[in-house]
């Protein structure tokens, strides 16, 4: 299968999703080299990060020997919702802020923005 | 609108019918839904069979040594839905004028694939992308349970009363696959499975069976006769950036379209069989399907309105959690446990005096949606 393009110029800063010129409508991820949809979209960027909309944290079956792991939906400034690891965080919260970051695996993922207590940014 | 009645309906128990083939499984439940309503191979005119994984012609594979006349066998697949989408086409064709006796059957041998979580339909991309980062269908429920827990102050316990119920039910059912009460500790400590959703929270995936209802376009004498009083089908719109995911746009819509085609209302509803492949989902479906207004899918759930002796019960059969969810037979299922429950027939767990029952299923698999397919059908007497 045809894999579609999820970051910009191959520097892996921002990811890309494909905007609907007439409504202005993000889709995530691009659709693919070929895609009749593709001629009529053009290519967006995406913000580094987003928050977390919902979130749940997969327990395998013991037998499997594979650890925990928290999927979740982040949306993103645009606007647009994506899905994904989340990482850097046992138990993530609704709300919580996550950066995409690329990943050999599956291409991107999200990583825990630690809040700075003090100011309320990010470190 | 022509009247189309379901005159015979019949299931093989769900489980695990481990060595059976599907001719087997299947014919059980074709000849017992034909006997049921007094039809022989060559009343049918023809043969609509609901199917999602087990290869091509399954329904001309299973019904070869039956003695039907070459009539049209049709295949349906609709993930989940598949069976209720089915009788939706059959009926369609009868409303066509086209038979006026049509045999739809369900079945589902999902023990030969070995257990575990059934995969997403990978053959886009987008789905592609997600399903390796990890989204099967309990981590998208569990992700509505969260959302549900957060934003309706819901607890983890409120999700697991759906499963005390319906199991609760399932263990009147003799057609059910899991038959044992369970309390709410015991659904709390089973195994977690994707936060908030423990094990017993999930519908068994080990399981398979069959189910068949006769369609015909006159009743039957000899019967309390059942009437498919609106039929509806619809698909998933693609899901916006900000969509609520409690929402259920997709079985709401389909709901309100039933309920339009019959002239009902949620009120008029008598007994509900709804797609509680989770617990999160019958919540959910409870305000879809305006039993409960917005916001209300706890309160109804704790008033007890939905269990057998309530108000409006939902999934006497013990729904998907208890009886099974063996995917192409489960819509069909639904449809012959209303029959038996309309028709005063449906032993320890009959809901008394019920007119109109209401079935719900949907399918899903891909990304992108709420649900790929959404069915609700009413029927009554």
């Amino acid at each position: 299968m045809t894999s579609p393009t999820l970051w910009s110029n191959g520097d892996r800063q921002s990811l890309l999703a494909s905007r609907d010129p007439s409504t202005g409508e993000l889709m995530f991820p691009t659709f693919v080299e070929g895609s009749p949809l593709a001629e009529t979209h053009e290519a967006a960027q995406l913000p580094p990060d987003g928050v977390v909309y919902s979130y749940t944290v997969i327990h395998p079956n013991p037998k499997s020997g594979e650890l925990p792991y928290a999927l979740g939906y982040v949306d993103m400034d645009g606007p647009v919702r994506l899905f994904g690891r989340l990482r850097g965080k046992d138990r993530p919260q609704i709300g919580d802020r996550y950066r995409a970051v690329a990943d050999d695996a599956f291409g991107y993922a999200f990583e825990y923005v630690v809040q700075d207590a003090n100011n309320g940014g990010a470190q | 609108m022509k009247d189309i009645y379901i005159t015979g309906a019949a299931m093989t128990p769900f489980g695990r019918h481990t060595g059976t083939l599907a001719p087997e499984l299947a014919q059980r439940a074709i000849l017992g839904a034909m006997r049921d309503a007094g039809v022989t191979a060559k009343d049918v005119q023809a043969i609509y069979c609901a199917n999602v994984l087990g290869g091509m012609i399954l329904g001309q594979v299973i019904v070869r040594d039956l003695g039907f006349a070459g009539i049209p066998v049709y295949n349906v697949e609709n993930a989940c839905a598949s069976g209720a989408t089915a009788v939706h086409l059959a009926r369609h064709a009868m409303l066509a004028e086209q038979y006026e006796t049509v045999l739809v059957f369900g079945i589902e041998q999902l023990t030969a694939l070995g257990g575990g979580t059934i995969p997403l339909q990978r053959n886009d991309a987008k789905t592609d992308l997600y399903a390796k980062a990890g989204m099967v269908l309990p981590a998208v429920y569990a992700m509505r349970g969260t959302r549900f827990i957060a934003e309706r102050g819901a607890s983890m316990q409120d999700l697991a009363q759906v499963a005390v119920k319906n199991r609760r039910h399932g263990a009147l059912n003799e057609f059910a696959q899991q038959r044992k009460e369970v309390s709410l500790e015991e659904v709390m400590s089973s195994r977690m499975v994707a936060d908030p959703l423990t094990l017993l929270q999930c519908c068994p995936s080990q399981v398979d069976g069959a189910a068949a209802v006769v369609l015909r376009a006159k009743p039957r004498d000899t019967k309390k006769p059942v009437k498919i009083l609106s039929s509806i089908v619809q698909s998933g719109i693609r899901e916006g950036a900000r969509d609520d995911i409690l929402d259920a746009e997709i079985t709401a819509r389909a709901a309100r379209l039933s309920y339009e085609q019959a002239g009902l209302a949620p009120k008029d509803v008598s007994v509900v069989e709804l797609h509680d492949a989770f617990t999160i989902a019958e919540l959910l479906y409870y305000e879809a399907l305006g039993l409960a207004e917005h916001g209300g899918a706890v309160d109804l759930l704790k008033s007890g309105a939905t269990a057998l002796g309530g108000r409006q019960p939902v999934n006497p059969s013990g729904g998907l959690l208890a009886k099974g969810h063996p995917l192409g037979a489960t819509g069909v299922a639904q449809m012959v446990e209303l029959v038996w429950q309309l028709q005063g027939r449906a032993g320890a767990r009959q809901v008394e005096g019920a007119r109109v029952g209401l079935a719900q299923c949907t399918g899903g698999g891909i990304a992108g949606v709420d649900h790929a397919a959404s069915a609700v059908h009413l029927l009554g007497v």
